[in-house]
């Protein structure tokens, strides 16, 4: 039994195994079946780092071989539309690498030929200063292929002097406050840094009992544990499709020391953004 | 203390706003464009023609649209919203017809269509039309006439206007080139209408539909062969028009 923030008692899963439980040998044995199945499983469900533009994989992980002082990593297609319409139209970047995987929420079932318009993880460096590096992630990366894509993206060992930015979406409705919920009014953008990150962030801190999911969670523990300076900027929203406010709201981040020298034109960048979530649009039926 | 019911129906803002009706309007600027032009003896509506999907059929997806014989309209905004005005339009249109035995005259069923669209901004429980439309089409007076409604439901006689996604720009077109000469014949009218629309639509003539009504004739639909004729006698005066002016210059 365990009790939560708010007081409710809720029985809490054991992961530790009940010790009462007989161990039934015929229930429990591995078939070789299951095994192959598993395997098999396993094969679908890698997480596969490739050379830029080849089907080569990458024998060390990226930060090894592209090591960089400022690593910009968007997730969700809002953060991802903010820094291709901000940042990466606004220099010139070279792609060096994507990382493909499989899970059940991709659309498409044939895992071996992903094309680069659905693997969607790729990894960006700037021509002119290639220790900044960016990651457009936009593919869903489930629980059991997070610590497969940190190791093959920051290795084992990663570097001490970097500096890590993550940008992501949540739905305002998992947003817990004590506040009236009219008082809120999304999209709002809150942050969470590990304990090495010293600078001030551009908005204020995600207060208790939120708590963050899926990869950027992932990326946060891993900075966390390797004292590695890391922030997220995480936006509250209530579209959580492809939209103009929503990617708008990440633009205090534009202050931060690690967006602020790679963003040249504003107003530019704006119409830039305006053009790709019409082109978006154009799809729906709704409007003639 | 800011209160956001407001935003959600339409009632009034402490300040005076409707803004669902607003927000109305910022869904219309998510249709395409569509430009209405009354000229001495036509009136012409072209519409930017939507991108239709693969495997839609493109007969399906029309902006331009008649409500009677003599009268017809282009919509920009929500698509389902404007078949609603238009089934309930065309049904009115009959209806007088029946009682009355005249045909309905452009500014009345534009009265109509305006007085639904207000009647849903001040009911509860519904929201208001996200539709613009312009009507055109003569009077058995013989005048051509042009109106534009909006999600209010306020309806307006103009020489010429745009609504939808560029409307902004398309406006500012006609408003320099919109002149008696302009409009001096039915031709000039189509032509301005395609000018208007060649300045927001990109690749050119085949994405725009255009559809023109003159006096005692039913609506005519443009085809695409003769709008891609019409597009390439502007392109050609174009040029002319440039190499007059680089030879003064010269």
């Amino acid at each position: 039994m365990a009790a939560t923030f708010f007081g409710e008692v809720v029985k809490a899963p054991c992961r530790a195994g009940t010790e009462d439980e007989e161990e039934d040998d015929e229930g429990r044995k591995e078939t070789p079946e299951d095994r192959e199945v598993r395997r098999q499983l396993a094969r679908k469900r890698e997480v596969r780092l490739l050379r830029r533009q080849t089907k080569t994989s990458l024998e060390v992980s990226l930060l090894e071989k592209y090591p960089c002082s400022k690593f910009i990593i968007a997730i969700g297609n809002n953060a991802v539309a903010f820094l291709s319409s901000f940042v990466t139209s606004s220099g010139v970047w070279e792609e060096v690498g994507c990382a493909k995987l499989w899970n059940e929420w991709c659309r498409t079932t044939d895992t071996a030929h992903l094309s680069p318009t659905e693997a969607f993880c790729v990894f960006y460096h700037l021509k002119s200063n290639p220790s900044v590096l960016l990651c457009q992630c936009s593919c869903y990366v489930a629980e059991d292929q997070q610590y497969q894509w940190l190791e093959k993206v920051f290795g084992s060992c990663p570097r001490k002097n970097l500096q890590i930015t993550v940008l992501t979406c949540r739905h305002v409705t998992d947003y817990k406050t004590s506040e009236s919920t009219s008082s809120l009014h999304p999209p709002f953008l809150k942050a969470l840094k590990t304990q090495n990150f010293k600078e001030p962030p551009c908005c204020s801190l995600l207060e208790q009992p939120n708590i963050v999911h899926d990869l950027p969670a992932a990326v946060l523990s891993y900075c966390q544990v390797w004292k590695i300076p890391a922030i997220l900027y995480l936006c509250y929203t209530d579209v959580m499709k492809l939209d103009l406010i929503t990617v708008e709201a990440f633009k205090p981040v534009l202050s931060s020391r690690s967006l602020k020298g790679l963003v040249k034109n504003i107003p530019q960048s704006t119409e830039v953004l305006k053009k790709l979530v019409t082109t978006n649009e154009i799809q729906s039926n709704i409007y003639t | 203390m800011e209160s956001r019911y407001d935003r959600a129906i339409t009632v009034f803002s402490p300040d005076g706003h409707l803004f669902q009706v607003e927000y109305a309007q910022e869904a219309v600027k998510k249709g395409s464009t569509a430009v209405g032009i009354r000229g001495t003896d036509i009136v012409v509506l072209g519409v930017e023609k939507k991108s239709v999907a693969k495997l839609q059929d493109e007969r399906t997806v029309r902006k331009i649209c008649a409500l009677d014989d003599h009268v017809c309209m282009a919509f920009a905004g929500l698509t389902a919203d404007a078949r609603v005005v238009i089934n309930r339009a065309r049904v009115e249109c009959q209806s007088y017809k029946l009682t009355v035995e005249d045909p309905v005259t452009v500014e009345y069923i534009t009265r109509f269509i305006a007085t639904l669209k207000q009647k849903y901004t001040q009911s509860n429980g519904r929201r208001p039309f996200g539709i613009s439309a312009l009507i055109v089409g003569f009077d058995d007076d013989g005048i051509p006439r042009l109106y534009q409604t909006d999600p209010s439901g306020t309806y307006h006689a103009w020489k010429a206007n745009a609504i939808g996604r560029s409307a902004k720009t398309v406006r500012e077109f006609l408003e320099k080139n919109y002149t008696e000469d302009a409009i001096a014949n039915d031709n000039e009218a189509i032509k301005l209408a395609i000018r208007a629309l060649l300045e927001i639509v990109q690749s050119g003539g085949k994405n725009i539909e255009l559809a023109i009504i003159r006096r005692n004739q039913p609506l005519k639909m443009f085809s695409a062969k003769e709008i891609e004729s019409q597009v390439t006698a502007i392109e050609k005066e174009k040029e002319e028009t440039e190499k007059k002016k680089s030879k003064k210059t010269a």
